[in-house]
């Protein structure tokens, strides 16, 4: 393995309080330098997001965070319904259920792009198109 | 017959289309050689290098295929795999706000969910899930996918998971490197075949339990029970039509609950396994002291301070479906970069450019999940090794006509 110069790093940092490892003590690599927030990771057992806010930055994207989680509630439903008795075996019920995982799929990806990518996918489209209503933005936590 | 095509980048429209002979005395620089036709109008060189144009000529396209049942925009493992290659994967400019695809500079991600025959409606009524391949269009999909890789643009449809229909289709380029990401991309095996490289992500069933409890809890809706209720509902047509195609792919990561917690059921310490297959061209995989050998390593001790429970690591050959492999395994998770940084100075065959390319890769995404265990070791390291095929295949396509010259 050829050896080259790598960054100084501080070897001796423990970030024990914290599960992740934290740039902070480096130079910037060149990538996202955004400051890290004490917000619990996602791989821990109390879940992430969820409510509204949380970083959709458009109008249009705060309306698809809310018809998701529409849609979660509505299929969990449904299939509640499906699956009842002796429908358990039956394909409504695995459709049913496979909708509810395509949404909550969905909303968590929608999750996982605000929150730590940090990016509203409306990002390109209101760049070109701002004046439309999806693309009314928001300031800070404005509900 | 290769055939070449020159995209303007700022215009999605405007393509010429030339074809050159794949025989020809001028090697290496046929591509610099090539006069460009606009609507039968010639136009000079110089006219068209004001507007920024790639020149795409068939066969450099390195198709990846990853599949996993955790739906599109897999994004941790595609911006690894993105930012080795520089550049951040971006979804189109100017298109439909709700396409699945991601475009880097080198990269692009298709969502295979865009071949879904049917929509939301549509699987309801004839009572398939999207796990169905009746669900899904695989002619098309080859068809697709072997345009792309022979350097064709093509008119992609674009799947819309918020209303659950199809949209109107976008222009998707031949980029350099082409992952198709989704359920299905190694059940046909015509799709199979046009895969340079193929990547299984395999959760084991405690830990898809485990990461659907926090990803879903937080929903006005769920409960624990209907979570359980949509992981049991899902399991046969998973294991019926998705799970049989990790025989196929060239490397595994299967990620398993921890065995160095007795009874832990939590899922937040991963044991993760990279199944590399051996024998597979422009592929070596990575291996611990001694390749070919069976090797248990526990690097904390006098040298390295790890806390609770520490990590573990073996690395063996062993069969896989009939298969020869090899198998790398970590336990445990990193607390300190001291930790990830003598892990990754024992480790052999990495495909890295420079000593601490991997712990450099893992810190610029320390934010995403998986960033302190083996899932995200293991998906940079596959990147790289991603990164080596493709610098071999374009390689070797090089001096292709090089030999040809010589004979």
């Amino acid at each position: 393995m050829a050896s080259s110069s790598i960054t100084p790093l501080n070897l001796s940092s423990s970030f024990s309080s914290r599960p992740i490892l934290s740039p902070s003590t480096i130079t910037s690599l060149g990538a996202a330098t955004r400051r890290q927030e004490k917000r619990p990771r996602a791989a821990t057992v109390k879940a992430m997001g969820g409510g509204g806010g949380g970083g959709a930055k458009y109008k249009g994207t705060k309306m698809r965070e809310a018809r998701l989680r529409e849609i979660i509630e509505e299929k969990v439903a449904e299939a509640k319904e499906a699956c009842e008795g002796e429908a358990a075996a039956s394909a409504e019920c695995r459709v049913a259920w496979d909708e509810v995982e395509e949404a909550s799929q969905a909303k968590a990806h929608l999750r996982l792009k605000l929150e730590v990518l940090r990016q509203d996918p409306l990002e390109s489209f209101c760049g070109d198109n701002p004046e439309t209503d999806e693309c009314h933005v928001f300031d800070g936590d404005e509900e | 017959m290769a055939v070449c095509t020159v995209y303007t980048t700022q215009s999605l429209h405007s393509t010429s289309s030339i074809s050159t002979p794949s025989k020809t005395h001028l090697g290496f620089n046929q591509k610099k050689q090539i006069l460009f036709y606009n609507s039968g109008k010639r136009v000079a060189n110089r006219g068209i290098t004001t507007v920024p144009w790639v020149i795409r000529c068939s066969g450099d396209t390195v198709v990846i295929g990853l599949a996993a049942d955790s739906g599109c925009g897999k994004s941790t493992f595609m911006r690894r795999l993105t930012s080795v290659f520089g550049g951040a994967a971006e979804p189109p400019k100017g298109g439909n706000p709700d396409s699945n695809t991601l475009i880097s500079d080198t990269t692009t991600v298709i969502c295979l969910d865009d071949y879904h025959s049917l929509d939301r409606t549509g699987r309801k009524e004839k009572g398939v899930t999207a796990l169905d391949p009746r669900a899904n269009d695989f002619d098309l999909m080859y068809e697709q996918v072997k345009a792309l890789k022979e350097g064709k643009a093509v008119d992609k449809p674009i799947y819309n998971h918020v209303t659950g229909l199809l949209d109107p289709p976008e222009l998707t380029k031949p980029p350099k490197i082409l992952v198709i990401e989704g359920l299905h991309p190694m059940f046909d095996q015509r799709v199979r075949d046009l895969l340079d490289f193929s990547i299984y992500l395999d959760i084991s069933n405690e830990v898809k339990f485990a990461w659907k409890i926090q990803r879903d809890m937080a929903e006005r809706g769920h409960s624990l029970e209907s979570i359980k209720a949509s992981i049991e509902a899902r399991k046969p047509d998973f294991e019926a039509y998705i799970d049989p195609q990790k025989q196929y792919a060239d490397a595994v990561i299967e990620v398993l609950p921890t065995r160095l917690i007795p009874g832990d059921n939590e899922g937040k310490i991963l044991r993760v396994k990279l199944i590399m297959k051996e024998g597979v061209k422009y592929f070596s995989p990575v291996y611990l002291f001694d390749e070919g050998s069976t090797i248990s390593w526990i690097p904390c001790g006098r040298k390295l301070t790890c806390s609770y429970p520490g990590i573990k690591f073996t690395y063996g050959p062993e069969t896989y479906f009939g298969h020869e492999v090899s198998v790398l395994e970590m336990d445990g998770q990193f607390d300190r970069l001291d930790e990830l940084i003598y892990v990754e100075s024992h480790l052999s065959n990495l495909s890295s450019k420079f000593y601490g390319e991997v712990t450099q890769q893992m810190l610029k995404h320390s934010e995403f999940p998986g960033s302190n265990n083996g899932t995200g070791l293991f998906q940079t390291i596959v990147g790289l090794k991603i990164r080596d095929l493709y610098e071999q295949i374009t390689a070797s396509k090089a001096a292709a006509p090089l030999e040809a010259t010589k004979a």
